[in-house]
């Protein structure tokens, strides 16, 4: 059997008791850790769930599930993904290799940020597409995500944005060469995600991300322990403002509230607004949200 | 002794109307040091006597032990011409002081590229062409690049001493020869015709041709006789010049002239130019040669020649010499002729800017370069480094062109990968000092205007080779050179003694410095590989390196030479190359281009940093491109200027210029590191005919598109016929006719390929030309050649230098490619593997196994399928068709 289990958010104890007596029973268990990270290192893990785990990167996951799926149809063998196994569209390959080999294959859903969102108080089921912004680079500027913000407003809807990790990445010379000299790893600040979501909007003009008018959740470890967890709410401009400390430490996610805000969802991020008074007052002003 | 002061040519500067930039260019050992000399010597710097021997702009030793140029060497020069003749000058002047800021070029293929750099800085060229030997392949490459940098000739046929002397020649057959040599060159300029630089065909009767002897030191051209026989027939000077060439004949009997051969009587005339030119040449040549000394005393006084007490004594060539030299002295007639008839950089920098810059044409420093205006802001090109005594440092020579550079104001130095408005490639300094060149040393001044040729110190460091020095903020670059030849010859150097690594990296930086077509990098498998032009070239730097610029002993290996991959017809099928993650597809063909385009993108007439629809307007007209097509050329490689295309003919796809930049990064590493061998592809097209693509941008970054955009390069090409191409030179061999036999045979053992044998016209002589691979030549003249009898000449450029001994190795070819390419199986089974399962709806190599494909080579049977079938690949590479590819890239056979 081939089990691939999601983790949830934050740390070992995230796991789902189903999870835990799949990963007990496995002969080998691998940990992806590229899509997202955990809060926790690799030997808490281990020491909780009372298995070696077997580190598996980008590359390993994409060009070496024949060495991850070997064996699997005697033994169990099981994938452990940080969130939810189809949280990140890239384990369906996985899958679909498993089953051209004849592998039974067990999905063990978890927590991801697609649901945990609904902590920032806005209703899942007002929530659109969501996107992942790419860090840009000096020459590389991909703004396609600006479409499908804007199809999301279009409707009222919230985005949800992911920022980008680069946790084993080869530079652009090294990848081309086929060498692999990996950077150190970086995340996304909420900082740089809100700025090149303004400099694509000075570029497009769409209208959609004004800095003052557009207010958006910037949350930081959703699910994380006491102190962890931050939500900073306020209009772009607003956050883009204010020092990195105030959003904590990654993994990063934003929130672009759209224009179908109930006043309930306003009430509730208010607590934890940068500044309430505009909170309010751009929700009423700009989102013609009927506050009293 | 030095008839001017450095506070004269100081003041010249500021005179750019009375300044001469000129370059001396020729086939190898056609006479340019030695005419160089002429000019040198009337500028007071070396004795009129030594002249001619003494080769003052060869300063290397090893110049002077081969007898070759093998640097470009510059020389500024003060001189005043007749008041009289500064009316004929055409062109804005004022007073008769000149400056002439002179280089002198190596003619040797290998150095070509000093060729070039010296073409850059200056507005005329003197073309030396040999009386004997006539337009030579050489003369015809290095007037080509002239003229594309829009560089007006002018031209002197040397060596005429050896046509009297040694071929006895008569009057009408050297007039004959003469104007055979003179139409040949203006072919080649009419084939080259550039409309705004105009008709810069030469004439003899204009006063562009000029005739004589460096060796002897003694030239004219017609306009010195036309001016002695002005007077006495009562014609204008112009007039006179025109009379004295082409079938213009004089009756002394009726004192008429005419144009035809004769006279009423029907008795033959003598032609102007031979009655009234060469007749006095001839009678001296004969009285002294033949020692007439009873006629040699009335003749001088004839020609008011006068001897110091001394010389009379002389006899044989020395008189010759002597009176030769007062008689018709070289550096005054060619003196004249580049004064009058090569422009100032006043004149020229008016229709240079155009070609020379690459900004709009209306921003001040085009502005300022084309009025050559020496308040306006600094635009200064650095054509190539010097060495200077100190040692591993580096005057940086060139030219201003626009402004005055002096030392202390900061300055922007811009590399050739410097795009206006970043920051790369870029440094802000100042200059130390600025020296006037002058041939074996330099002269401080305060500044240089605009007009100049100048080196400059203190900013070595900060430029590889070549720069654009300005102090506008907005200054683009001068064009960068393009060179005729290519680094294709290389060598692995190591150090003797383990502890001098570091004096060998230092002295590889210096070295590439020092020259401008030289190369030098770590390949990966950590050997410090040295590429030059040729094998010659090659030798220089590695002698410069061992005993100048490292300082320590060095192992070399044996040269071998860079092939090129390519492919020879379009894809069979449609490559497909997925993402690591499985959610981007590319789909992409691979088809040749054109030779003639591989050319131009070569010889830089068409660059990737042209207007794109400008760009697309002349591959559509010219090389039958389709326009939408041309207009969606991503880029070019390798290096982003190479001869490979990558081309987008998607239709309607979303995100595809959000991959572009990883595609065109991944396509620069293909095309430098080709599939077949590791070489640099060239002539290669690849079109992205369809992608499929990730919605979202995370899961189609560099990381997911680079390797596959590469892969799928690598299986376009592999499915598109791959060839290789190897480096060859174009041989011309003079010989007489019963050597002919020995040279077929010589040529063949050498796989060259004879295209041309014809006899030169009025010479027992036979020229045969033939493409010769370079791999094949090294080692070419010394074993076979000379020994095989009768004095045939190797005039392949490279003839008369003494071979050294170490390398003459010869590398069986075929041997070595395999070796090669089979070195290669290990690391390419990978991909080849790779390939084959992205190839998800193609079997794997559709090619039949060629006859060729023996097995010394093969791993054992059945070890794996793609080891077999790359080496069906490699048999079918090797088993290519003899076709003519190109000049200089043939098809390995």
């Amino acid at each position: 059997m081939f089990y691939i289990i999601g983790l949830g958010l934050c740390d070992e104890k995230d796991i789902t008791v189903r999870g835990l007596e799949a990963i007990k029973g496995c002969s080998r268990v691998y940990l992806e850790a590229y899509t997202s990270i955990l809060m926790v290192q690799k030997e808490r893990l281990e020491a909780f769930y009372g298995k070696d785990l077997i580190l598996a990167d980008r590359d390993m996951v994409e060009t070496e599930s024949d060495e991850i799926l070997r064996d699997a149809d005697k033994k169990d063998v099981a994938l452990l993904v940080v969130g939810d196994p189809f949280g990140a569209t890239t384990h369906t390959d996985i899958i679909l290799r498993a089953r051209s080999l004849k592998i039974p294959v067990r999905v063990v859903h978890n927590a991801s940020i697609m649901n945990a969102i609904g902590a920032c108080g806005l209703q899942l089921y007002n929530f659109g597409q969501t996107v992942s912004l790419v860090f840009f680079s000096e020459t590389w500027k991909p703004d396609s995500f600006y479409d499908r913000i804007k199809e999301n407003a279009d409707l009222g809807m919230h985005t949800l944005v992911l920022l980008d990790i680069k946790v084993k990445e080869q530079s652009e010379e090294n990848l081309a060469r086929g060498r692999k000299i990996y950077e150190p790893p970086r995340y996304m600040s909420i900082t740089q995600a809100v700025s090149q979501l303004i400099e694509i909007e000075e570029l497009r003009e769409g209208g959609i991300l004004t800095p003052d008018k557009t207010l958006a959740i910037a949350m930081s470890r959703v699910g994380g322990s006491e102190g962890q967890e931050r939500i900073v709410s306020g209009t772009l401009s607003e956050l883009l403002s204010q020092p990195p400390e105030v959003f904590g430490e990654p993994l990063h996610s934003l929130v672009i509230v759209g224009r179908r805000l109930h006043h309930l969802e306003v009430e509730y991020a208010e607590t934890f607004a940068v500044n309430r008074e505009s909170w309010r007052s751009t929700a009423r002003d700009v989102y013609g949200c009927a506050l009293d | 002794m030095v008839n001017f002061t450095v506070g004269q040519i100081r003041e010249l500067m500021d005179r750019p109307t009375n300044i001469r930039n000129m370059s001396v260019i020729a086939h190898v050992d056609h006479g340019k040091s030695t005419l160089t000399d002429s000019l040198v010597s009337k500028a007071g710097i070396i004795a009129s006597a030594k002249a001619g021997d003494m080769r003052f702009t060869d300063t290397r030793e090893d110049e002077k032990e081969r007898g070759i140029t093998i640097k470009s060497t510059a020389i500024s020069m003060y001189f005043e011409v007749d008041k009289e003749d500064v009316g004929a000058i055409k062109q804005k002047t004022i007073g008769n002081e000149f400056l002439i800021n002179l280089i002198d070029s190596p003619g040797h293929v290998d150095f070509s590229s000093e060729v070039t750099a010296a073409l850059r800085v200056t507005d005329g060229a003197l073309v030396v062409v040999d009386c004997v030997e006539g337009v030579c392949v050489q003369t015809e490459t290095v007037l080509r690049q002239a003229l594309t940098e829009r560089i007006k000739p002018v031209v002197i046929i040397n060596k005429v001493d050896r046509a009297l002397l040694e071929l006895q020649v008569d009057k009408e057959a050297l007039f004959q020869s003469f104007r055979r040599t003179i139409e040949n060159v203006n072919v080649i300029i009419s084939t080259y015709h550039d409309e705004t630089l105009g008709d810069v065909q030469v004439y003899p009767e204009k006063g562009t041709v000029a005739f004589g002897s460096g060796l002897h030191g003694w030239a004219f051209t017609l306009r010195q006789f036309a001016s002695r026989y002005s007077k006495k027939f009562g014609v204008d000077k112009e007039k006179m010049m025109a009379k004295l060439w082409g079938d213009n004949y004089f009756n002394p009997a009726t004192r008429k002239w005419t144009t035809k051969g004769n006279d009423a009587d029907g008795k033959p005339l003598d032609r102007a130019f031979n009655m009234f030119v060469l007749d006095p040449i001839f009678k001296i040549f004969d009285s002294v040669m033949n020692f007439k000394k009873d006629a040699i005393g009335p003749m001088l006084e004839k020609l008011d020649i006068k001897l110091a007490q001394d010389e009379r004594d002389l006899e044989g060539k020395v008189l010759l010499k002597v009176i030769m030299r007062k008689f018709l002295p070289a550096g005054d007639s060619l003196l004249e002729m580049i004064v009058i008839n090569l422009p100032s950089p006043a004149t020229a920098q008016r229709y240079r800017v155009e070609t020379l810059y690459e900004g709009p044409m209306d921003d001040e420093s085009a502005i300022g370069i084309r009025d050559c205006d020496p308040k306006a802001p600094l635009v200064f090109y650095v054509s190539k480094m010097v060495p200077t005594s100190d040692k591993g440092r580096f005057y940086a020579f060139g030219r201003v062109f626009s402004g005055t550079v002096r030392a202390g104001p900061k300055i922007r130095i811009q590399g050739p990968n410097y795009v206006p408005g970043k920051k790369d490639d870029l440094f802000v300094k100042s200059v130390q000092r600025t020296v006037l060149m002058m041939g074996r040393y330099v002269e401080p001044i305060e500044d240089c205007p605009a007009g100049n040729i100048c080196g400059l110190v203190g900013i070595d460091q900060f430029l590889l080779k070549s720069g654009t020095l300005t102090t506008s903020e907005t200054a683009h670059n001068m064009r960068v050179m393009k060179f005729s030849v290519s680094p294709v010859v290389q060598v692995a150097v190591e150090v003797k003694n383990a502890a001098d690594l570091p004096k060998l990296v230092e002295g590889l930086k210096r070295l590439s410095k020092s020259d401008p077509c030289v190369q030098a990098w770590i390949n990966e498998s950590g050997e410090h590989i040295v590429a030059g032009a040729g094998e010659l070239h090659l030798e220089i730097c590695l002698k410069d390196l061992e005993e100048d610029h490292a300082g320590v002993p060095l192992k070399k290996s044996d040269p071998v030479v860079a092939y090129r991959e390519t492919v020879k017809a379009e894809s069979s099928i449609v490559a497909l190359s997925k993402s690591q993650n499985k959610h981007n597809r590319l789909y992409a063909k691979a088809q040749p281009i054109d030779e003639e385009l591989s050319l131009a993108i070569e010889s830089g007439k068409v660059t990737a940093r042209d207007d794109y629809k400008i760009r697309a307007r002349v591959l559509a007209d010219e090389f039958g491109w389709d326009v939408t097509d041309a207009r969606k050329i991503w880029c070019f490689g390798p290096d982003t200027t190479g001869p490979n295309l990558l081309v987008d003919v998607t239709k309607g796809v979303q995100y595809l210029n959000e991959i572009k930049d990883s595609c065109v990064a991944a396509f620069q590493w293909a095309t430098k590191e080709g599939p077949c061998a590791e070489e640099n592809m060239r002539g290669v097209r690849v079109n992205i005919l369809d992608v499929t693509l990730h919605t979202d941008a995370i899961h189609r970054g560099g990381g997911q598109i680079i390797p596959t955009c590469r892969r799928v390069t690598y299986a376009a090409c592999l499915l598109a016929t791959p060839g290789i191409q190897e480096p060859v030179y174009l041989v011309e061999i003079q010989c007489p006719e019963n050597a002919i036999g020995g040279i077929y045979s010589v040529l063949n053992k050498r796989r060259g390929q004879v295209f041309s044998e014809e006899q030169r016209v009025g010479t027992p002589m036979f020229t045969v030309k033939a493409y010769l691979p370079i791999m094949e030549s090294f080692g070419f003249n010394v074993d076979e050649w000379i020994s095989s009898r009768q004095g045939l000449q190797d005039r392949r450029t490279r003839q008369g230098y003494p071979y050294s001994q170490g390398s003459q190795a010869r590398y069986p070819f075929s041997r070595h490619l395999l070796r090669q390419a089979v070195r290669k199986v290990v690391e390419l089974r990978s991909i080849i593997s790779v390939v084959s399962t992205l190839f998800s709806r193609v079997p794997v190599f559709p090619c039949s196994v060629s006859h060729q494909s023996s097995n010394r080579c093969i791993p054992p049977a059945g070890s794996s399928v793609y080891i077999y079938a790359l080496s069906c690949h490699v048999a079918r590479v090797l088993s290519y068709c003899i076709s003519l590819y190109s000049l200089f890239w043939l098809d390995v056979q």
